[in-house]
């Protein structure tokens, strides 16, 4: 019988299992942790190095040392905001590439390394090839995502039996002991750098996904960022003459490293102190930082995980009381504030059970098993996350397979020709749940033929097909012969290069530059809109804040209002980004107060 | 075309219960899966649960099979009505949530959000009143069940308009919470 691996590819660490006796092993590499940073360190001369040793050379080389990979993969450029990484990221013919030396790196390659070690680690554990595969993904992964996930894995030599959906995966490794019962579970599942919410409904074996909804863009690295940036503020705010140095890739390597321990240490710990020994010279930098700082850089984070859930009960059609479990995973989830926000919004207290980071790659074990015949007695019923559909005329998007359809899933679409003696047509594929074509992911393009008949009289059936992966086949019919053939989905995407991309970016910047009459007016609007909004804000909320705070966002007014008397509008657009910016804290803490307000009114 | 009441082994007609519904479904998966069937198979299945689990698209594909066509026409005219109100609120609402998106000061947007009130509280107005007639309509449906073996085709011409108003409410419904949760994500 020959095994199949389940592997849990994740945006920080990846784990590979196995079934053994009936039971779902995860195994630990030769120097005995199960954990693999999925991290890989690209060497100017020799192998890659992967895994924890490449993991410590993230502050030494930042360059060459590249991380949470998962957010670019199966992406493309300009497909939404910049993220900084200290590696050098390209847009080159409409895909995202890694510049390491003079080496250009797809994603999936690089996700292939670790895949590979991952393969190394199994064989040598259990003394044979393996040679087949379950990979889990995010719920919310899209079509081009889970295709280039798969492109991974094959590029690392495995064949890939299923692609299956984290929450999915965590739901079978929660699930597998409890095959009688019946209920109903949400998981949470927030983890390095991708959120997914999906509701299960398990019954005697049974595990329906009733609907799933997240955000690919969305976990513990957003927090880290927000966290680097803080304490480049405290460091600062002591050593002012520092600022330039801190925009150095070597240091905010270090900085980040740094934040991220403190970030863990703090799910535990009510106060932290961080130490930045040498910092430049002899300055060392040593801040208390308290878990109440950190909890107010992740609120804003954590809550907008809040509209996915509520998202994913509406498609389920539940209400929060009906459920009878919230599963959490994903290491996020450690932090006390996500597990009080689940409590919230799920109106019940979380089942913290299951190990936050090992329970994906459980279930991918287990659904290894269940492909393998090992586990018997389970099925699987998933679901597409997003909607499929066309571009119709006039740029909207025509919904052919609606989000949270059961997969596997077909549907038939008709096409005729709008015009006489039309000989082809382009059917553009998109995925979203947006209403114009253009805010949705294009997945590709193809032409379909028409005979040259009158207007109204050619017929094109054109069936669209998710598999059980998630992944689209599309299939056109010549109804005339009767025959079927595969369709292949071109990129239409080969114009957004780098070149094109800056120069957006640039013309946007400083199109108006030179108009500085319009910038000072456009300033002064905004200044005379913030500062009434600062001051009945303070009025509201102002008792909530320390007086320290009060102290800050008083000197931020105090600069906005000198700026107005300067007549400098660089300055005076400067002062109200940093007022801006300076109450975001207090924008919280007013949503807060509004959100509370309305529920009280509410019952 | 496929009879998906047959293909699940279910009973054909206007109401059925979840449960017995999931049972049926349930059980072909199980047959399916164990002699691996081909993916064709497994879609069928799934889109007759997903057409029956649905009691306006259930009705339709029922009536296709009883009389060749789903019938339908216009919405009631009490609904016509609501659907003047609806559209005003979502309009109102997509005004509102544009106004508010394009703001980039948290505490503008804060203190904006804050005299959204009004407009959450009328977006809940509608949505109880489209589940109000959603029950009606469910209501209406179990009385046709109930006599639908003698009065089939009576049923034929109250089912298509519950059917289309069905399609409506369902599809207005999922507007306005879209709002509602639109809403709660500017915060």
């Amino acid at each position: 019988m020959s095994d199949i691996v389940g592997i849990d590819l994740g945006t920080t660490n990846s784990l590979i299992g196995v079934m053994d006796s009936g039971f779902p092993i995860l195994i630990a590499d030769r120097d005995g942790s199960r954990l693999t940073p999925s991290v890989v360190y690209l060497p100017e001369t020799g192998d890659p190095v992967v895994g924890a040793p490449a993991d410590r050379m993230r502050a030494l080389m930042p360059e060459r040392t590249l991380y949470s990979i998962k957010r670019l993969i199966g992406r493309r450029p300009g497909e939404s905001e910049k993220e900084d990484f200290p590696f050098a990221v390209k847009s080159l013919n409409g895909r995202m590439l890694l510049e390491v030396g003079d080496q250009l790196l797809k994603p999936e390659e690089v996700s292939s390394l670790v895949l590979k070690k991952l393969k190394v680690d199994a064989e040598t554990s259990l003394g044979h090839a393996v040679g087949r595969a379950v990979i889990s993904v995010p719920a919310y992964f899209n079509d081009l995502q889970r295709q280039a996930t798969k492109r991974a894995g094959e590029l690392a030599g495995f064949t890939i039996e299923r692609i299956i959906n984290e929450p999915t995966a965590a739901a079978l490794a929660y699930g597998l002991d409890r095959l009688r019962d019946r209920s109903r579970v949400a998981v949470y599942d927030l983890g390095g750098g991708t959120f997914d919410i999906s509701i299960l409904e398990l019954n005697e074996g049974i595990f329906r996904v009733l609907s799933t909804n997240g955000n690919t863009r969305l976990g513990g690295d957003d927090i880290d960022r927000e966290l680097v940036r803080l304490l480049k503020e405290r460091i600062t705010g002591r050593y002012p003459e520092l600022r330039p140095e801190l925009d150095d890739r070597l240091f905010f390597a270090r900085i980040r490293e740094i934040a991220h321990t403190a970030k863990l240490r703090l799910s535990t710990e009510d106060v932290v102190q961080v130490e930045i020994p040498f910092l430049s010279g002899n300055r060392s930098f040593s801040y208390a930082l308290t878990r109440m700082e950190l909890e107010a850089i992740a609120r804003p984070i954590i809550r907008r995980t809040r509209s996915h859930c509520l998202r994913s009960l509406d498609d389920a059609k539940l209400d929060p009381v009906k459920l009878d479990e919230v599963i959490l995973v994903g290491g996020v989830t450690r932090m006390p504030i996500v597990r009080q926000f689940c409590a919230e919004v799920f109106q019940r207290l979380p089942n913290i059970t299951q190990n936050p980071d090992e329970a994906v790659a459980v279930g991918a074990t287990i659904q290894a098993g269940i492909l393998s015949g090992v586990v018997q007695n389970v099925i699987l019923l998933d679901v597409t996350p997003l909607s499929l559909g066309i571009e119709t005329f006039g740029g909207l998007m025509n919904v052919i397979i609606p989000r949270n359809t059961t997969i596997p899933c077909k549907a038939g679409e008709m096409f005729t020709n709008a015009v006489a003696n039309q000989t082809s047509m382009q059917i553009v594929v998109l995925q979203g749940e947006r209403e114009l074509a253009k805010d949705n992911w294009e997945l590709g393009r193809f032409n379909l033929e028409f005979e040259p008949v009158p207007k109204g009289i050619a017929r094109v059936g054109v069936q669209f097909e998710i598999d059980g992966d998630g992944i689209l086949h599309v299939l056109a019919r010549d109804t005339r012969a009767g025959r079927e053939k595969v369709v292949e989905l071109s990129s239409a995407v080969d114009v957004s290069d780098e070149a094109v991309e800056k120069m957006i970016a640039e013309s946007l910047d400083h199109a108006f530059e030179d108009m500085s009459e319009r910038v000072w007016t456009e300033a002064v609007l905004k200044s005379n809109e913030l500062l009434p909004a600062v001051r009945s804000a303070l009025t509201l909320v102002g008792d909530q804040i320390t007086s320290n705070d009060h102290r800050k966002i008083d000197l931020l007014v105090l600069e906005v209002e000198a700026a107005l008397e300067s007549h400098d509008s660089q300055r005076l657009k400067k002062a109200n980004a940093e007022l801006d910016e300076g109450t975001q804290h207090l924008a919280t803490l007013l949503i807060d107060r509004a959100m509370s307000e309305a529920a009280r009114r509410r019952k | 075309m496929i009879d998906y009441f047959a293909l699940l082994g279910v009973e054909r007609r206007p109401a059925i219960t979840e449960e017995v519904l999931k049972r049926a479904y349930f059980r072909k998966s199980e047959l399916l899966q164990s002699d691996s069937a081909e993916a064709g198979e497994l879609s069928a299945v799934n889109a007759a649960f997903r057409t029956i689990a649905n009691p306006a698209t259930r009705i339709q594909h029922l009536l296709r099979l009883e009389f060749g066509d789903p019938g339908g026409g216009q919405i009631g005219a009490d609904l016509g009505e609501l659907f003047g109100l609806i559209v005003k609120v979502l309009q109102n609402a997509d005004q509102e949530l544009a106004s508010l998106s394009v703001q980039s000061s948290p505490i503008l947007r804060a203190l904006a959000y804050r005299k959204l009130d009004g407009l959450r509280q009328q977006l809940e107005q509608v949505e109880r009143e489209l589940l109000q007639r959603e029950s009606g309509l469910l209501a209406e449906v179990a009385r046709l069940d109930q006599s639908w073996l003698e009065n089939t085709a009576h049923a034929r011409r109250p089912l298509a308009q519950i059917a289309l108003d069905l399609t409506f409410v369902q599809k207005w419904l999922s507007q306005v919470r879209e709002r509602i949760i639109r809403l709660e994500e500017l915060a």
